[in-house]
């Protein structure tokens, strides 16, 4: 009886292990999302830190973890760096991004001369290609949408 | 209790729970047959389409899509990022992206896919007795290479906070910015993932997921998949 019951409760555990998430890519992403809504919900100086430090707190967690730090991680937070000024440490951020996840190669590229531009504001049009074949993209379509 | 009895509930038990994981209806390798042959990797979530009249519905829905679609096997695009760059070029409203666009989001962001996330519904609905927040979407993933959709799916999430209690994020709250992060998102967050897990659980998974290209035989509900426009 109790045999039955123990074999009931094992298959039970089998089954909700089968379809529940074990089965996935490991991250460590903490309270992330969390984190992020409330930076736009309030946007002040002590929970845009909060958010700069879960992420290295994310990235840290991952590597004591051996698991591979979540998408996009490295560059959030080399971006974050970037808009403090520290540019050549946001730069080994951005490299890092591009070493865990090769694939991010041609965007870490296009965000490191975009970054170099001299000023963006100032700079003309036609300064970075990239940049601007995406603004171009936008007045074909605006003209398309218009002409209809 | 009767040995019989205990059997009948085990059977049962089984039965539903097989129920709630398994609904036998479409594979996904015929759903989204381009998945298995383009295979893409990365992926750009572009700023949502905001269908509803909460006007800040946009903005807070983006922060919870990179982890499920990570957790699906993909590489996603740090979207606060991406997304300050594309407000500062001027990209106009996601709308009117069209494949133009698809082609040069593959030159500067190199990526493979384009994400559309439309949101439906954003209501909240609250009176004496009871209250109900419901949150409803609509993905399509585009192939920058062949602009061709490669997976779409829509869901909606009603979730009853009549005596819904704060989920909190066990071990995390250790200070008092933590513990207003977990008040402020209680109300929100858990849905937009809820519905997240369910829309992006139909897509196939990526590379990085142990799963890769073995799923193709599993089913997914079609009942929602085909609504769009």
């Amino acid at each position: 009886m109790k045999r039955s019951l123990v074999l009931f409760f094992v298959s039970i555990f089998a089954l909700l292990a089968g379809c529940a998430s074990q089965n996935r890519p490991r991250y460590v992403w903490k309270d992330y999302s969390s984190s992020l809504y409330y930076i736009k919900k309030t946007p002040t100086e002590e929970s845009l830190k909060y958010h700069k430090n879960l992420l290295l707190a994310m990235i840290e967690e991952s590597k004591s973890s051996n698991v591979r730090v979540p998408p996009g991680v490295y560059c959030e937070y080399g971006y974050i760096l970037l808009k403090e000024g520290k540019k050549q440490e946001a730069f080994g951020y951005f490299d890092l991004e591009e070493q865990t996840y090769p694939e991010s190669k041609v965007f870490i590229q296009n965000l490191k001369a975009y970054a170099s531009a001299p000023s963006k504001k100032d700079s003309a049009p036609g300064d970075n290609n990239d940049v601007k074949d995406i603004k171009d993209g936008k007045a074909e379509v605006s003209a398309a949408a218009e002409g209809k | 209790m009767k040995k019989a009895t205990l059997y009948v509930i085990a059977l049962v038990t089984m039965v539903i729970l097989l129920g709630a994981c398994v609904p036998t209806t479409v594979a996904k390798k015929d759903a989204f047959p381009l998945m298995y042959s383009e295979r893409p990797l990365s992926i750009l979530v572009l700023p949502a389409i905001n269908m509803t009249t909460a006007a800040d519905a946009k903005e807070y829905y983006l922060t919870t899509v990179a982890e499920p679609i990570s957790y699906a096997g993909y590489y996603v695009l740090p979207i606060e990022v991406t997304t300050d760059i594309l407000k500062s070029v001027g990209l106009p409203d996601t709308e009117l992206v069209g494949d133009d666009h698809l082609r040069k989001f593959k030159e500067f962001f190199g990526v493979d896919a384009v994400l559309f996330v439309r949101i439906i519904t954003w209501n909240t609905h609250y009176s004496v007795l009871a209250g109900n927040v419901s949150v409803g979407i609509e993905c399509a993933l585009k192939s920058t290479t062949t602009s061709g959709t490669l997976w779409n799916y829509k869901g909606t999430v009603v979730v009853d906070t009549t005596s819904s209690s704060g989920t909190g994020i066990g071990g995390l709250i250790t200070n008092l910015i933590a513990t207003a992060i977990a008040t402020a998102s209680a109300d929100y967050v858990p849905i937009a993932r809820r519905v997240n897990y369910m829309v992006l659980g139909t897509m196939p998974y990526g590379r990085y997921h142990p799963a890769f290209n073995a799923d193709r035989e599993v089913q997914i509900i079609q009942g929602d998949m085909h609504g769009h426009k």
